[in-house]
Order: structure tokens, then sequence, then C-alpha cells
């Protein structure tokens, strides 16, 4: 392959795994949160496209396009939660939405 | 046979069964009659079993005698099934029907039929007659099963279960805490003997793997070994029969109702020792030097015994101590070889025993419960019944002829000095001793109960019972009876003369040839022994009844005898007190604080670590997400390290 | 459309691609996790997602590439900008009290990961990551994904849709009224 080895694509892989995971630890706002998740999941799916094309199996890609549909619908619950969260005047706040301690 | 056996053994704990189970749907007398109805017919059963062995006996005897065959004992052995298999050790549940049990199942169901009877007219009123007479049939039965076990194992149950039945019926007022505490005393002395019985027992499976009779005769033990199986049965027989060291529990088992006492401290269940050594002589005579000490035990403790009950003011507690004196006797008849004697002196002691225990009862019923005897002048005038029956009871004890008491007890101490070694002799001056001291306890009793001018409290308490003045026909014809018992019942044998009693035993126990006395030291004996019993009369008589000696002042031998020798006080020192401080501590240490707090506590802790944990649980998105990050990170980090 | 790209001017486009592509992408994540406002890092997500796209195209991943930009950009990305635009325009409050512990903890279990992931990936895959394999043209197109999802992984094909449908249905159902009986 022309270009960059694998491993610089895994390299950015992890950098882009590792600011989506800093960004769901530390932001608050819960749509913020969820967009780093995807962050995340990007990240993710550039490792198992990068292996893909290096082993030359195909299974790498069908796999990062299931990955793309639970994200999708993950991110649909998720949005879905906001909007009930909304709806009910409660503060968008994650450290505030503790309701579940015990 | 076998049948008759079984018949009288499992009689009466049908009847133990069925007043149990009838609880309060059958009357008092329903329960009193069936009770005492079993052991009647278990005399049946046993008279039945004694004609089968007798004919086998009589055909032994010919055979045996004067044909020269091969001599089998006679008898039969008989398994309802296999019990106990374990490797190459099996019990099988045995009934062994021979010369030795047959006499015992005749003197168990016949006097305890008696007792049992004169119990319907004792217990009469009492509350809780019932559950007496299913005690009262379960005893009995427990007695039956131990004299007629046909192994060592069966031996053992009867032993334990006598033991229990002892406990139950010793402590049957159990609203009084003086019961209840000697019903304790007895059993636990009685467990410390089953406990050397059973290591006798394992010493034995160890070595033959088998606890049938015939092991005892094995010759496959070394001195040694059979010293100690010998000294464990020993141990058993000591406990039960309330020999010293282990006889403080029997005076206090006086407790019990007067026919329980007659019963089981008197004719049957502390004789269980002379008959566990005269079963197991084999063994014995492996072990030669203890049964010498159980010779030394039983003249040992026919003195102390006696000496103790000079100075005896309860009634019961005097024949108490006088049938310590007497099994004294027995055991120093069966240590030395003499086991027909000893038997024979059990029979004999059985019918005047339970004659005396019988008689006392009839006084202190008429009395309304008192039992000191220093109350009790001139009892004879207001009883005469009771009066001559006590008297016959009184003479055979003491051993003047022609009553029973003087056949068995001579046969004894003249064997002792048939050994002709110098311990042989002491033996028979402690017989001679004895005797003289059972004339003059007894005959103390006597002259101070019976005759002369009713006391005022006699006058006061006296009142009549029944048709004949003295109580009800349940209770006066069984005295009646063991009255002429005690009268004729030692005419089956005088050893010099005639005595069918040894040839009967001759296969199952017989006389060791050291303890065989000639014709002469019989008749010497017996002569020495009735001089001394009525020595012993006329120094009781001079007393107490005329007055005209008077009681030696002696207050250290006084207080010695009044303390019994202090073996409560050491027993209580050395055992009881420490075990009690042993376990206030434990309380006090162990169990307050960590069983009964163990779980309380448990619970608590889990609750406060259940209480850190929870601080975990803040409900904060972002707790948890770093917790994950965190995780997941060290777990790589591991990977890594571990790859 | 790679074979063209390697053949032509070589190595050093690819390479400048790669770079251009992969730095939007790192200052575009840096972004979607640094603004106040929920729009702004909502619109830095779809820089993001456009390089990525680029990338897999790098890595001759045509329909991934294709799938990406429709489905992540095209409608994630939308129902996000739905959602915030609904809930109306709010501005996370700054950090009280500066950063926690927590914080500080969770920032270097996140460093943490990275440093480890990479140091795996270098150690495990050791030489094995130095030979690329070749891939023919095929590769990567519609067909070839279409294939491979109907007969060699038909059950995941299946799967996936079921997971769709009851993100669908839980969608649905989070986001309707409920009707409380007033008792």
């Amino acid at each position: 392959m022309s270009g960059p080895g694998t491993t610089w694509y895994l390299v950015l892989a992890a950098f882009l795994f590792g600011i989506g995971a800093l960004g769901v630890l530390i932001r608050r706002n819960p749509l913020i949160v969820l967009l780093s998740l995807e962050l995340m999941l990007n990240g993710g799916n550039l490792a198992l496209i990068a292996f893909s094309r290096h082993f030359a199996d195909g299974a790498g890609q069908i796999f990062g396009l299931a990955v793309m549909a639970v994200a999708a619908s993950e991110v649909c619950v998720g949005l879905g939660l906001v909007v009930a969260i909304n709806r009910k005047k409660l503060p968008l706040d994650v450290d505030r939405l503790s309701e579940l301690r015990g | 046979m076998t049948a008759g056996s079984w018949l009288c053994l499992l009689s009466p704990l049908a009847a133990t069964i069925v007043i149990l189970l009838g609880g309060t749907r059958l009357t008092r007398r329903a329960a009193a009659w069936i009770s005492t109805a079993s052991v009647f017919v278990a005399f049946g059963g046993a008279v039945w079993a004694f004609f089968g062995v007798h004919a086998q006996h009589v055909i032994q005897n010919y055979s045996c005698i004067d044909f020269g065959l091969r001599c089998q004992a006679p008898g039969e052995l008989t398994t309802a099934w296999t019990w106990l298999a374990s490797g190459n050790f099996h019990v099988g549940l045995q009934l062994l029907v021979d010369p030795l049990s047959t006499v015992m199942m005749l003197i168990v169901s016949g006097v305890g039929g008696l007792i049992v009877l004169y119990s319907i007219g004792y217990m009469d009123g009492d509350p809780e007659e019932r559950r007496y007479f299913a005690y009262i049939a379960f005893f009995v039965f427990s007695m039956l099963m131990l004299v007629e076990g046909g192994n060592l194992l069966m031996l053992l149950v009867g032993w334990g279960l006598v033991g229990l039945s002892s406990y139950l019926l010793i402590g049957f007022w159990h609203e009084r805490t003086s019961a209840v505490r000697a019903a304790k005393k007895a059993f636990v002395m009685n467990a410390f003997g089953d406990a050397t019985m059973a290591l006798a027992l394992f010493i034995l499976i160890a070595h033959y793997h088998s606890l049938s009779f015939g092991v005892l005769g094995g010759s496959g033990l070394s001195t040694s070994t059979a010293n100690w199986v010998a000294l464990g049965l020993l141990g058993g027989a000591v406990a039960k029969s309330a020999q010293i060291p282990l006889q403080t529990w029997l005076p206090d088992a006086m407790e019990g109702p007067t026919p329980v006492s007659a019963l089981i401290h008197a004719a049957t269940m502390v004789t269980a020792g002379v008959y566990l050594i005269a079963r197991t002589h084999a063994i014995f005579e492996q072990a030669r030097t203890i049964e010498l000490i159980a010779a030394g035990i039983g003249a040992l403790t026919l003195l102390v015994a006696g000496l103790i009950a000079l100075v005896q003011t309860d009634i019961k507690r005097v024949i108490a101590y006088s049938t310590m004196s007497q099994i004294g006797y027995m055991f120093l008849g069966a240590g030395v070889g003499a086991y027909s004697s000893g038997m024979f002196h059990l029979m004999t002691h059985a019918f005047f025993k339970a004659l005396l225990f019988m008689t006392a009862g009839l006084a202190i019923h008429a009395l309304s419960g008192e039992q000191d005897i220093r109350k009790m002048r001139g009892l004879g005038k207001v009883m005469p019944f009771t009066k001559w029956c006590f008297l016959a009871g009184a003479l055979a004890l003491v051993g003047i002829p022609p009553f029973s008491g003087f056949f068995s007890k001579d046969s004894i101490v003249a064997a002792t000095a048939a050994l002709g070694t110098w311990y042989g002799w002491v033996f028979w001056l402690c017989g001679i001793a004895g005797a003289l001291l059972t004339g003059l306890y007894t005959f103390r009793l006597w002259f101070l109960v019976f005759p002369g001018e009713p006391s005022a409290f006699v006058a006061e308490h006296h009142h009549k019972h029944g048709r004949w003045g003295e109580g009800p026909w349940t209770m006066l014809v069984p005295v009646g009876v063991l009255a002429v018992l005690a009268t004729v019942g030692g005419w089956l044998q005088w050893s010099p003369l005639w005595h069918p009693f040894t040839k009967w035993l001759q296969y199952a126990a017989p006389t060791l040839a050291a303890a065989e006395p000639s014709n002469t030291l019989e008749y010497v004996t017996s002569a020495a022994t009735v001089l001394a019993g009525v020595a012993g009369i006329a120094l009781a008589w001079a007393i107490y009844a005329e007055k005209r000696v008077a009681i030696p002042q002696l207050p250290a031998v006084q207080r010695l005898l009044e303390n019994k020798f202090y073996f409560d006080a050491a027993y209580d020192r050395l055992f009881y007190a420490p075990a009690s401080a042993l376990s206030v501590a434990l309380r006090r240490e162990i169990e307050e604080p960590v069983i009964l707090q163990g779980g309380p506590d448990l619970g608590q802790t889990t609750l406060d670590a259940g209480g850190v944990v929870r601080r975990i649980q803040t409900g904060l998105l972002r707790t948890y997400v770093f917790f994950l990050a965190a995780g997941a990170a060290a777990l790589v980090l591991a990977f890594l390290i571990a790859k | 459309m790679s074979v063209v790209l390697a053949a032509s001017a070589g190595n050093v486009v690819v390479w400048m691609v790669w770079l251009v592509a992969g730095f939007s992408c790192l200052a575009s994540g840096i972004a979607v996790i640094s603004f106040r406002n929920p729009f702004f890092s909502a619109l830095a997500l779809i820089g993001n997602l456009a390089s990525l796209a680029v990338m897999y195209l790098l890595l001759s991943a045509e329909f991934v590439a294709a799938a990406q930009v429709l489905v992540y950009a095209g409608a994630v990305v939308v129902m996000f900008l739905f959602v915030i635009a609904y809930v109306g325009p709010r501005q996370e409050e700054a950090w009280k009290d500066g950063p926690r512990l927590q914080t500080l903890g969770a920032v270097l279990a996140a460093g943490a990961l990275l440093v480890e992931v990479i140091v795996a990936v270098s150690l495990a895959a050791g030489n094995d990551l130095g030979h690329d394999s070749t891939v023919g043209p095929v590769f990567g197109s519609p067909s070839y994904i279409g294939r491979l999802f109907l007969v060699d992984h038909l059950l995941a094909f299946e799967i996936t849709s079921v997971v769709l449908l009851i993100a669908a249905v839980g969608g649905v159902i989070l986001g309707s009224h409920v009707k409380r009986e007033v008792p």
C-alpha cells in the first residue's frame, strides 16, 4: 500500500479514541457526551478498516458497517433520553442527574 | 425356647409403646395394668425359655457326664437380622438363651412383675402415673435386653438403656430439684462406666473383628491387652453397680419413688455389673489381676457401705447402703471366681432387698411420706404385717438360717478363703466383719422403727389404708410373696450338700477350681458368719432396744461416716467445681460475646460494609465512566505486563 | 480510484492527503470536546466525519466511506442538530472551582489508555504490520461488500437490522407523550 503504513492509521485511531474518551469524562452536557461517544466509535471504526485493508479481509469493513449501524441506534435512543429529560424540565447536566445514587 | 425369649423381651416394650401412644386416652388404671400384665407375660416367656434350656441341659448332663461325649453349652443364639456390617465386622440383633441368661430373665421379670404390681398401689393418685408405668415397662425391657443380649453390642445397648431408664425414673418427680440433680448425677457416673466399656469393646473389635461372646475366650490377646479390656469392662460394672469409687450416685438415687428403688437400685440394674463379670468371665480369667481387683473393690465397698449405713437416718438410705454392701459381696464372689455363688446371692438379694424396700414403702405410705427413722418408733404395733415381712427380710439380709441370705452369702465368703493366698484370707475376714456390720445396721433400723410403743409422730400421722389397714392388696400381695421367697428361696442350694444352682450354671459360668472351697471350710465359714451376724444383732439390741450400751462417742468417726467418707466432697472439689467454673467462664467469654452476638454482629458488619460500598453509587455518570476508563487502563496494563 | 492515485503522483500525494486529513481529524475532534455551545460541537463533528471518510478512501474502503458520509454526517449529525435546536440554546456553565480530582484522574486515565493502546499495538503487532497485503480493484466496492453481507456474514446483517428496529422502537417510546391517568 502506498502512503503511510497501517501503523500510522492505528496511531491516529488511538488518538481519536483518546480524545473521545476525554470528552466523555470531562464534559457535563449529555449532548456533548454523546458526541464524544461518536468520536470514540469512529476511532474504533478507523482501526477496523485499517486492519481490513492490511489483511485484505472484507470482514473488517462489514464489522465497521455494523458498528455504524449500532452507533446510529445508540444515538437515537440517547437523544430520545435527552428529549425526555428536557421535557421533564430537568437540568441537562450529568452531574445533577443522579437520582440513581445508592 | 427362643420364642419364649423374644416374648419375654418384647412384651414390656409393647406395653411402653401402647402406653406412650395411648396417652390420656388410657385411664391411669389401664396404663398401670397394661404395664403389670406385660411384665408377667414376660415372666411367662422367661419360664418357657427356662424349660427349653432345661431340656437341653438334661440331655447335656446325661451325655456329658455319663457318656463322656463332647459337651456343648446348652442354649441357643437367635438372630433377628444383621444389624451392623462394616468390613468384616458383623453384629446381629441377637438374643442368647442359655442358663445364665434364663436365671437373670426369671429374676428380672419375676421380681419386676411383683414390683410393678406393687407400684399400682404405691403410685395411685399420682398425676403422672401413666408416664411412670411407661418408663418402668421400658426399664424392664432394657434390663431384659441387657441380660438376653447375644453379643457384647446388644449387651451394651441394654446397658445404656437401663442407664437411661434409671435417669428417667430417678428424676420422675421432676419438680423437685433434688430429684433432678440426683438423676443427673446417676446418669453422668453411669456414662463414665459406659465409656470405659465402649473402649474395651473397641479393643476387642480391633483384635477380633467381632463382638460375639466367643471372642472373650479367644487367645489372641496379650496379657496387657486383656488387662485393658477387663479393666474397661470392670469400669462399667463398678459404675453400674455403685461400687467404690463410683458409688456416690446410689444413695442420691433414693429420690425416686420407692418401687423404683426396689426394682432398679436393689434387685436388677445395680446387679448388672455382677452379671457382666459372670458373662465375660473368660476374659477376666485371662486378666486375673483385674478380676482380683474387682474382688478387692467388692470387699472394700462392703465394709465402707456397712459403716456408712450405721449413721443414716433416712430409712431408704439405710437400705441403699445395704444394697451397696451386698453387691460388694457379689463382686467379691465373682471376683475370686465363684460366679455361681455370686449369681445365687444376686437372686436371694433380689428377693429380700426388694422386700425390704417395699415394706419401707408401706411404712412411708402409711406415714404420708415421712422417711426419717428417728420419728418412726413403734410402727410395728399399728402395722403388724409390715413388721413381720420386714423382719423376714432383715433376717435374710443378715444371713441367719433358714432364711435365704445365709445360703448364698456364706458360699461367697468360703470361696475367698479357698484361694489360699494372703488376700484370700483378708477377703474372708472382710466378709465376716461385713456380716457383723450387716447385723448391726439392719437391726439398728429394725429396733428403731418397729418394736415398742408408737411415737407421738406415728400416733398422729398414721392412718389406715385399704381393706386390711396397711395398704391396698396390690401392695400387700407382692410383699407377702417376696417374704415367702426371702424365707425359702435360699433352700435351692447349700454348697456343701446340694447345689443344683451351680450345676445349672456350670456351662455358662463355671466356678474356678481355685475358688472351690472344701466342705470343712464351708461349715467353718458358715458358723463364723452366722455368729458374726448374731453378734451384730445382739449389739444392736443392746444399744438401740434396751439402751444398755451407749453409742460410742467418737465425733471424728461420726463426722467421717456422716459425710460418707468425704467421697461426695472430694468429687465435688475435683470434678464438679472445675467443670462448673469452666462452663461459667465459657459462657461468659465465648457463648455470650461470640455465639449469641455473632449473628447480630455479622448482620451489623454487613450493613456497615454495604454502607461503605454504597458511596460508590454516586449516581453521577461521569464517576461511572471514570471507573470504566481507569479499570480498562489497568486491565490493558496488566495484559501488557503479562505478555 | 486508489490505484489511480497511487499510480499517478506516487507516494507523495498520498502522504499529503493523509496528513491533511489526519490533522483535520484531530483538530475537529478536539474542537468537538472543547466548544461550549453544543451546536458548534456538532458542526465540528461533521468535519471529523468528513476527514474520516477521506481516510477510508485511502484504505480502499469506498463503500464504507460513502456510508460514513450518508449515515453519520447525513443522518446522525442531523438528528443531533434537531435535538440541539429543540433543547434550545444553553451554554454549559464553566467549571466551578477549577478542575476537580476526579477530572484530573479522568484525564490521566484517558491518557494512559491512549499510551497503552499504542504500546500494545506496536509491541504485539511487531513485524506483522510491516507487510501489507495487495488488494484487487474489487476490494471495498459495493458489490464486494454486498456479496460478503449476503454470503459470509448474513447473520450479522440480519441482527443489525433487528438492532436498528429495536432502537427505532425505543426512540419512539422515549419520545412519546405518556398520558397519565389522573387519579
